[in-house]
């Protein structure tokens, strides 16, 4: 059995943690699960979220961003808009998250 | 395969940018639901006729 | 036999499009799921929701959301079984058991 594949894209702050609750829910359904945030910083994740984002990478899934304070802050894996446009062609589905 | 663009707004130079490399070398549809009156019948038709809808902001 | 639609709604500005979308695709004679999250769910106090509740085959929100949204549990909106306040399993279904996927 192939597993399907999803990334939600998010490009404003308040649907950050929300999209990344998200993509955990499809993990537990056994789906590869990202999530990325585009030009979108964030506050250092508490106690709860970075217990979902270990959740969600133990399922190997994975929280990318493009911006270095997310990266250096939350330990969430660099990934440029280029690159991302090339992970969006192996997914199953594609979720531009919210509003901008 | 067969990917169909669903615009919700004017895509931005990101929008555009990600647009560009998903569909590359690939058949590619557009419906645009940002107008006043969509036709929701015919971008039904697109969504049944294409391996992957994208609706982006 | 027509290819049945899950719409994942997580933008609270899209009511006409989730209900355009839901009516043409009744009325080509498909399976609908509707599933709301986030600042979405604001849209179950919508007075078209009850409207859609009753066309499409299945509506849902997440129950977290709604209570993040500033509502409570117990505050079933208008239209929506009871059981269908629940979690983001429900984005799962759709993508699992729909022909096709829409996100608003």
């Amino acid at each position: 059995m192939e597993y399907k594949k999803a990334i939600l894209i998010i490009r404003n702050k308040d649907y950050a943690l929300d999209g990344m609750r998200s993509a955990l829910g499809l993990a537990v359904e056994n789906m590869y699960a990202y999530a990325h945030l585009l030009d979108t910083q964030i506050d250092k994740l508490d106690d709860n979220n970075l217990d979902r984002l270990e959740m969600l990478r133990d399922m190997e899934g994975e929280i990318y961003s493009n911006v270095k304070a997310n990266q250096e802050t939350n330990g969430f894996e660099a990934m440029s808009l280029e690159e991302l446009g090339e992970k969006l062609r192996e997914m199953t589905v594609v979720i531009p998250y919210g509003i901008i | 395969m067969k990917i169909l663009h669903v615009y919700r707004s004017e895509p931005d130079a990101n929008t555009k940018k990600l647009v560009e490399i998903v569909s590359r070398d690939r058949e590619v549809d557009t419906f645009k639901l940002n107008v006043d009156n969509p036709d929701y019948a015919q971008l039904v038709d697109k969504i049944m006729e294409a391996d992957q809808t994208i609706s982006w902001w | 036999m027509a290819k049945s639609l899950g719409i994942f709604v997580t933008n609270p500005n899209v009511m006409r499009h989730v209900m355009g979308i839901t009516k043409a695709a009744k009325a080509k004679g498909s399976k609908v799921k509707v599933f709301f999250t986030w600042t979405a769910t604001l849209l179950s106090k919508d007075p078209q929701f009850p409207e859609l509740c009753k066309i499409a085959d299945d509506v849902a929100i997440c129950v977290d959301s709604y209570i993040n949204m500033g509502f409570k549990a117990d505050d079933v909106p208008e239209g929506l079984k009871k059981e269908k306040m629940a979690t983001q399993t429900q984005h799962g279904l759709i993508i699992e058991d729909y022909d096709c996927y829409l996100s608003l």
